[in-house]
């Protein structure tokens, strides 16, 4: 990367995957995000935290444009990815969520082998020979550290997995697809905490390949996984900063409640 | 919610006065009980009932002509032989080609109503083709001989004739006199019958999807048809093949609709243009002619047992799909 | 431009020469943009089908119906062709009929549902509801010959209340279903409340959950008014029909349906012409009443 020296500006929009400015959402009527203006750069880890209701997974939906499947529900401001404004109209859609793909809170694999639940994202974008596909999906069920348990049934119902594995076959799913963002809804609220240690571990290794937005309810797993956090706060920003000032020295006393409140 | 199930206030632990609220109050309670137990014991006699009385009235039939009643596409009245193959033939065929053109028509609404649709427009159309749903079948039978069937007299049959009536194996299915009548315009009028009744039942299959199963695949960047193809679909398989099989059931215990257009024919033959009849049609149109206690009559019964069964079968198979897809969907 | 090469291209050279991501793999981007639009038309051409086909039932109804449509239609009953009859003793035979219906459907179907939602357990329950939808689903010119056997036939006398009989048991399935459904929506909380106040169990169902689930329970018996009114095959054997005035149930009545099937084959341009009068009328009030059934409901629902 040729950063001209002394030109940080520069530095700084170049390493934003997203950058989201002046972001207003509604559901119908109800303003849910007020001016949201935040960046997630590069190869580095989000976290989003807040109370519920805080517009969190709200902004998380706006990336990929999840939003759209329902009527009533819009954004206007700037979201800019790649050059383009995901939140204006004209957009193509699953171009958009190809690039930026999505994690759920709970496990959703879909009612078909394991092998399909990885191939089906992949065969929608990619025209791949049976080796190619193949080798896709032993990369990423390897990437994901499930392999060792599942090669041997690759062919059985992906819904038999238990509650970890299901999730962990998600995000295998999801970077299958080759995406540039991966957005994490909670991904491990409904796992046990040996499961969510697993897919802790994982982000760290997602994170060289991959820009990652990660909303989490757990104070401790933003502190453990994300490079920089967001707290919100009845649909604004209220701080955003790297991961350790956010935890040792908030600027914001609505910050500093709600960690301390939530460390106990 | 049994909640006061058996003798629970034993009159010898109660005062006096609680005593006499509680036998007046058990004695209600046996009562309604003992009513709506016997109101659930008269629907079971009823179907019992309505069994049996098609068995026995179809015993002289079944006894007269043994196995081969089944076998047989002879309706004669004169010489007195009757066989139950043309009708069963006919009902099979029509409600066939009913579900033929029936259920992709109706995956098709369904997919548009529970996936493409805004809501609003959805609530409405939805609305009319369950007002489709509800006319009566008398209305659907005019409705075919005086519209459908001379569009099958005039247009229909004679460009399908022209097209394809020299080719070897199709050529046989469309020739015959353009009546309009006959097998084809029966599925086609039952298919129109039917198509509201599987939509319905498709669109609460598909409404019922988890968001959470459509949305991981939209994040994926599928498109909607390809979410409904290869994850609604999968994911619902059996209860769609349920709604199906329910749909063939309708068809095949349709009489009105059906008996307008059909023909009247004991026949069996390849053209799907020629004239023929359904269980049901021939009953309604026979029966007034039959002699109480005669060989036809009881024939007749015996083709209504066959009919019972035919749908019994089906609502089995059915209720055997949707009901393990429903518990499926609510876990 | 496959995905891996262009992944590979970007880690190196992120800013030079950096591939347009949004424009990829046009082939195959064409063909599923293509897929869904053709699956996008064609399901909106399959749901026109069903809204032609009613637009067409209820046009054919209204041109054809309207023009019989008179006072007469109303005060004269059937007669023979050239007599310029009317369809009274056609209505008025449907509504006695449908009454009897209701009369006898609704309340042992109410009953039975009751029993399905706050008694049935095991076996019987689970059978029970199974043959219920079994006569739901029961071809109803079946229904017709069986009262015609067990009614009809012993008596020697075609009747009104045969008919009724027939149709009640077509109702009957229906009120079962709703007021089953409609009770379990009944929240366990009320009725436990109705139970801490020391009401009896039959009190709590009848006065509180009947009275909870009231419109629900009103739906059903609406619809099965509905379904009865324009049914015909379940007639044929049983009330056979009358040319005549007659309001007496155990004589054979008229009814629309039967009158409509018997006159729109015939010969007589007048004959046809009721036929059509009286089609209108049978689909002009079942469709109403499916109408405020739906309407009213969701509204109810929301």
């Amino acid at each position: 990367m040729s950063v001209l020296a002394g030109d940080l500006r520069e530095a700084m929009t170049s390493s934003a995957m997203i950058a989201v400015k002046n972001l207003d959402f509604y559901y119908g009527q109800h303003k849910a995000l007020h001016g949201i203006t935040m960046d997630f750069p590069k190869r580095k880890v989000t976290g989003m935290i807040g109370p519920s209701g805080c517009g969190k997974s709200t902004l998380l939906r706006v990336l990929n444009r999840m939003y759209d499947l329902y009527p009533g529900q819009r954004a206007t401001g700037e979201v800019m990815f790649d050059g383009r404004n995901i939140v204006a109209p004209g957009m193509d859609m699953n171009r958009l969520r190809a690039r930026v793909g999505m994690v759920f809170q709970k496990p959703t694999p879909f009612p078909m082998s394991i092998y399909d639940n990885i191939a089906f994202g992949v065969k929608l974008h990619e025209k791949l020979s049976r080796a190619e596909m193949d080798a896709r999906v032993e990369d990423v069920l390897h990437r994901v550290a499930l392999w060792s348990e599942v090669k041997d049934r690759l062919k059985s119902s992906a819904t038999a997995l238990s509650g970890g594995q299901q999730q962990r076959l998600c995000i295998a799913r999801t970077i299958a697809t080759r995406p540039e963002v991966v957005l994490l809804d909670e991904p491990t609220s409904a796992l046990d905490p040996v499961s969510t240690a697993r897919i802790e571990e994982l982000l760290d290794e997602l994170k060289k390949e991959f820009t990652i937005a990660i909303v989490t309810h757990n104070m401790q797993q933003a502190a453990r996984c994300a490079d920089q956090v967001a707290f919100f706060y009845l649909g604004e920003l209220v701080e955003i900063d790297s991961t350790d000032r956010m935890f040792t020295a908030p600027r914001e006393k609505r910050t500093q409640d709600y960690i301390t409140g939530r460390f106990g | 919610m049994d909640v006061t199930s058996g003798p629970a206030g034993s009159p010898t632990t109660h005062n006096a006065r609680s005593d006499a609220g509680a036998r007046r109050g058990l004695d209600g309670d046996a009562v309604f009980r003992v009513l709506v137990t016997g109101a659930g014991v008269t629907v079971l006699a009823l179907l019992g009932a309505i069994i049996l009385v098609m068995l026995f009235g179809g015993v002289q039939a079944f006894s007269t002509f043994g196995p081969a009643f089944l076998v047989s596409n002879v309706w004669n009245p004169v010489s007195n032989h009757y066989g139950a193959l043309a009708p069963v033939f006919g009902t099979l065929v029509t409600s066939v080609i009913g579900l033929l053109i029936a259920v992709p028509l109706a995956f098709g609404a369904a997919f548009w109503l529970t996936q493409l649709a805004p809501a609003r427009v959805s609530a409405v159309i939805g609305m009319a083709v369950q007002l489709l749903a509800a006319v009566p079948s008398i209305i659907f039978g005019m409705w075919g001989f005086f519209v459908v069937r001379p569009l099958m007299a005039h247009y229909v049959q004679p460009n399908l004739r022209h097209t394809i009536g020299h080719v070897p194996v199709l050529g046989a299915l469309v020739q015959g006199a353009p009546f309009g009548t006959g097998l084809m315009t029966g599925g086609i009028i039952l298919a129109v019958m039917v198509m509201p009744f599987v939509t319905a039942v498709m669109r609460d299959v598909f409404s019922s999807i988890p968001p959470v199963l459509k949305e991981s695949a939209f994040g994926l960047g599928a498109t909607r048809w390809e979410v409904m193809r290869q994850v609604i679909l999968p994911w619902s398989r059996r209860a769609v093949v349920g709604a199906v099989v329910l749909g063939m059931g309708r068809a095949m215990g349709e009489t009105m609709a059906v008996t307008f257009v059909i023909g009247n024919a004991n026949r069996i033959g390849w053209s799907l243009f020629a004239p023929g009849n359904t269980i049901a049609s021939l009953i309604a149109l026979e029966f007034p002619e039959s002699a109480a206690g005669s060989l036809k009559l009881s024939s007749l019964m015996a083709l209504g047992a066959i009919l019972m069964a035919l749908s019994f079968l089906a609502l089995c198979a059915s209720r055997l799909m949707l009901g393990v897809s429903s518990r499926q969907a609510r876990r | 431009m496959s995905a891996d090469h262009a992944l590979k291209q970007a880690s190196a050279t992120p800013v030079a020469a950096e591939p347009d991501r949004w424009r990829v793999g046009s082939a195959l981007v064409a063909r599923r943009r293509f897929m869904d639009r053709l699956a996008t038309v064609l399901s909106l051409c399959a749901t026109s089908v069903a809204l032609v086909a009613l637009v067409s039932i209820l046009l054919t109804l209204l041109v054809r119906g309207a023009a019989g449509l008179s006072l007469v239609t109303f005060t004269h009953s059937t007669a023979s062709p050239g007599l310029n009859g009317g369809l009274a003793n056609a209505i008025v035979g449907s509504l006695i009929q449908t009454a009897i219906a209701i009369a006898i459907g609704a309340p042992l179907g109410m009953l039975c549902g009751i029993f399905l939602a706050n008694y049935g357990r095991g076996w019987v329950a689970s059978t029970t509801r199974f043959v219920s939808d079994m006569l739901l689903s029961a071809p109803s010119i079946l229904i017709g010959l069986f009262i015609y056997q067990i009614v009809v036939a012993p008596t020697g006398q075609f009747s009104g209340f045969a008919g009724g009989l027939a149709l009640a048991i077509l109702a009957l399935p229906i009120v079962v279903r709703t007021t089953e459904d409609m009770l379990a929506l009944v929240p366990t909380a009320l009725v436990e409340a109705g139970i801490a106040l020391g009401a009896r169990k039959w009190r709590v169902i009848v006065f509180i959950c009947l009275r909870a689930a009231r419109t629900g329970v009103i739906t059903g018996i609406l619809l099965a008014v509905a379904r009865v009114t324009g049914e015909t095959a379940p007639l044929l054997f049983t009330s056979l029909g009358n040319q005549e005035w007659s309001v007496n149930p155990a004589h054979p009545m008229a009814s629309l349906p039967v009158t409509i099937y018997q006159y729109a084959g015939s010969a007589y341009e007048d004959w046809v012409q009721l036929a059509w009068t009286g089609a209108l009328l049978v689909t002009l009030g079942v469709l109403a009443i499916n109408i405020i059934v739906r309407v009213g409901f969701d509204r109810k629902g929301a």
